[in-house]
């Protein structure tokens, strides 16, 4: 069984490295270090505008070592064949199991590493926190984490669920009592909690029954999420986007003629509208650019996030142009190369437009009537035109 | 409508699958298109549609070929896949819209054709549906909706019955006898041999890329000298002469 996990680990890994290159390409890797940058840059202000203890410190740095240890779940590597296959091994899962809580906690780990470090000049000056304190925050939400994941395995084993919500309104109310107090109280309680998960848990794993069908649905369930996430990026087989109806947006165009230099502005606008995958890129991008654009009181990262969103969008509305040519319909129809590009450029100027106004009031609500803001707008106004009339043209051609 | 296929040659990447080919379907004539499985019925259709690219040969329609006039080619002919292709965002009435604007068609016109078939086929109240919502079935017959409300004058059908319940069969039948009578002409390809027999006019009996015989069932009989065989029999006969 030992082996059976670290096989499947292996194949696991080997698939999520695989899409992971295709995540971190060149544009994602700049987009991110630039988006980094300036989230860093206005934390950094952000601090710097205060010079001692605020009162709502402590409650925001209880909320985030809250949330530290609530992604992840446990990875149990099932897969649907198991529950014909692997029906005589049942009682000897505990190998199995032990082996997927120990690769379960490591990216936790991580993800907990990185936002103590994160937080703690904000714990040092808001909250009142020192060193030691974060380093026993910290480690507590390890633990905690451990038992959580814990108590995942023994809903694996058992009809309930209210057991996890137990244990995270503990885990909440000690990190509550402790910020207050002592942090002491947070690693306490967490070592008793995980004693205890651990306690409940292994009996079950040797003796009662697994619940294969949650099981095996959880974890399909786990996997699809992460494939989804790298279906933003790259397309992965077996996802499709879905697609909703959304007839209250039928106005938009409804007023089209129905002739033939249409067509396919027909098809890529309906399903631009009715595509979770596309509409969604749309407003995610635009929200977070807008959001950044009116916080942000530096122009050269204003201008920055202004050129690179725009480009963002337009780059990555690309394989939604390849999607629908790969519908063998379009080769029989009767219409030409260039038209379907020229309607699908249509398409992606009216987009951008749209971002474009959005992204140009967000600028001027932060830097009012001046130089900056029409500099700003008219470097988006520039690169809307690059995207639409030299890049899309070009890269369209070659699919 | 004519549809001249003149030894042609052709295939996927190096492989010859179809090797000097040669038949006619003539105006106003179904010819159904008979042979094992990968004998090559898919890969002829899929050359006529202008999918793949010939090697060598020539297909003619009305003495056109798709090099001559793309727009003027594709116009001319319908065709309905094996398996259904839809466009997953778009509903029923959209693909049919879609249809009409893609073809240039006259719009009420068309809808008038469209809400005939539909009405035949059981889909008038599916007209707001998604294709994930429909069957298999159902798709192919909002496929062979799309083709047979157009004004195309070749029907190019791969497999049209496979898939489809018996009425469904019955109608798709009856609606290529109307295409026949105003002249246009249907090309099928099919393993249910027992239909063909009765509604085509021609048969082309395909075997390893060429066309082993081809003409109506009693020139048949005569070529393979069985008097009173059915298409079966005659089937049969020639898939063994092979080994």
């Amino acid at each position: 069984m030992r082996k059976l996990y670290s096989e499947r680990l292996r194949r696991h890994q080997q698939e999520q490295f695989k899409y992971l290159r295709l995540v971190f390409n060149d544009n994602f890797m700049l987009a991110f270090i630039v988006l980094m940058g300036a989230v860093g840059f206005g934390y950094s202000n952000f601090l710097g505008s205060f010079t001692n203890q605020q009162w709502w410190g402590k409650p925001v740095f209880i909320i985030i070592t809250f949330l530290s240890f609530q992604a992840g779940r446990i990875a149990t590597l099932l897969e649907d064949p198991d529950s014909t296959f692997l029906l005589a091994k049942e009682n000897d899962f505990y190998e199995y199991f032990k082996r997927a809580l120990s690769y379960s906690i490591f990216l936790p780990i991580l993800a907990i590493a990185l936002i103590s470090f994160l937080l703690s000049p904000f714990a040092f000056r808001m909250a009142d926190i020192n060193v030691t304190g974060i380093v026993i925050f910290a480690v507590s939400a390890v633990i905690s984490k451990m038992s959580l994941l814990n108590v995942e395995l023994f809903n694996l084993y058992n009809e309930e669920n209210t057991t996890k919500l137990l244990f995270e309104l503990i885990l909440l109310a000690s990190i509550v009592i402790a910020t207050y107090s002592s942090s002491l109280i947070y690693l306490v309680v967490s070592i008793v909690l995980l004693v205890i998960s651990v306690m409940i848990t292994r009996p079950n794993i040797t003796s009662k029954r697994l619940q294969w069908q949650k099981a095996i649905s959880l974890e399909n369930q786990r996997i699809f999420k992460l494939k989804r996430f790298y279906n933003l990026f790259t397309d992965v087989p077996g996802v499709s986007s879905k697609i909703k109806r959304r007839k209250w947006l039928d106005f938009l165009y409804s007023s089209m003629k129905l002739k033939q230099s249409n067509t396919y502005f027909y098809i890529f606008v309906r399903g631009f509208v009715r595509n979770n995958e596309y509409i969604g890129l749309f407003i995610r991008l635009t929200i977070i650019q807008g959001i950044l654009l009116a916080f942000i009181d530096n122009f050269y990262i204003s201008l920055i996030v202004e050129i690179l969103f725009i480009y963002l969008l337009g780059f990555q509305l690309k394989p939604y142009f390849k999607e629908i040519m790969q519908n063998m319909l379009q080769r029989l129809y009767p219409i030409s190369k260039d038209q379907k590009i020229r309607d699908f450029i249509k398409l992606s100027t009216i987009i951008l437009s749209i971002q474009w106004l959005i992204s140009a009031i967000a600028i001027f609500v932060q830097f009012s009537f001046t130089m900056n803001s029409i500099v700003i707008s008219l470097a988006g106004l520039v690169v809307l035109i690059f995207v639409n009339y030299f890049y899309m043209p070009r890269q369209l051609k070659k699919i | 409508m004519t549809l001249e296929i003149k030894d042609l040659t052709g295939g996927y990447g190096h492989v010859n699958v179809l090797n000097k080919e040669t038949f006619t379907v003539e105006d106003g004539q179904v010819v159904g298109m008979i042979g094992l499985n990968g004998a090559g019925k898919s890969t002829t259709i899929k050359h006529i549609i202008g999918l793949l690219k010939q090697k060598s040969g020539q297909i003619l329609i009305d003495g056109i070929s798709l090099e001559d006039n793309v727009e003027e080619y594709r116009k001319k002919i319908a065709y309905v896949p094996e398996l259904p292709i839809l466009y997953p965002e778009l509903t029923l009435k959209e693909h049919i819209d879609l249809t009409i604007m893609a073809y240039d068609l006259d719009h009420d016109k068309t809808w008038e054709n469209a809400n005939k078939l539909l009405e035949t086929f059981r889909l008038s109240n599916k007209l707001d549906w998604f294709p994930q919502n429909f069957s298999k079935g159902m798709k192919q017959k909002v496929m062979i909706v799309s083709a047979f409300m157009t004004d195309a004058r070749l029907f190019i059908i791969d497999e049209p019955f496979t898939g489809l319940d018996p009425l469904s069969v019955n109608d798709l039948l009856n609606v290529i006898d109307e295409k026949k009578k105003i002249g246009c002409s249907v090309l099928m390809s099919t393993h249910v041999l027992a239909t063909v027999q009765d509604h085509a006019d021609k048969f082309v009996l395909i075997n390893n890329g060429q066309v082993r015989a081809d003409g109506t069932l009693d020139q048949l009989k005569e070529m393979f000298d069985m008097k009173d065989a059915n298409l079966d029999d005659i089937y049969i006969k020639m898939s063994k002469e092979g080994k």
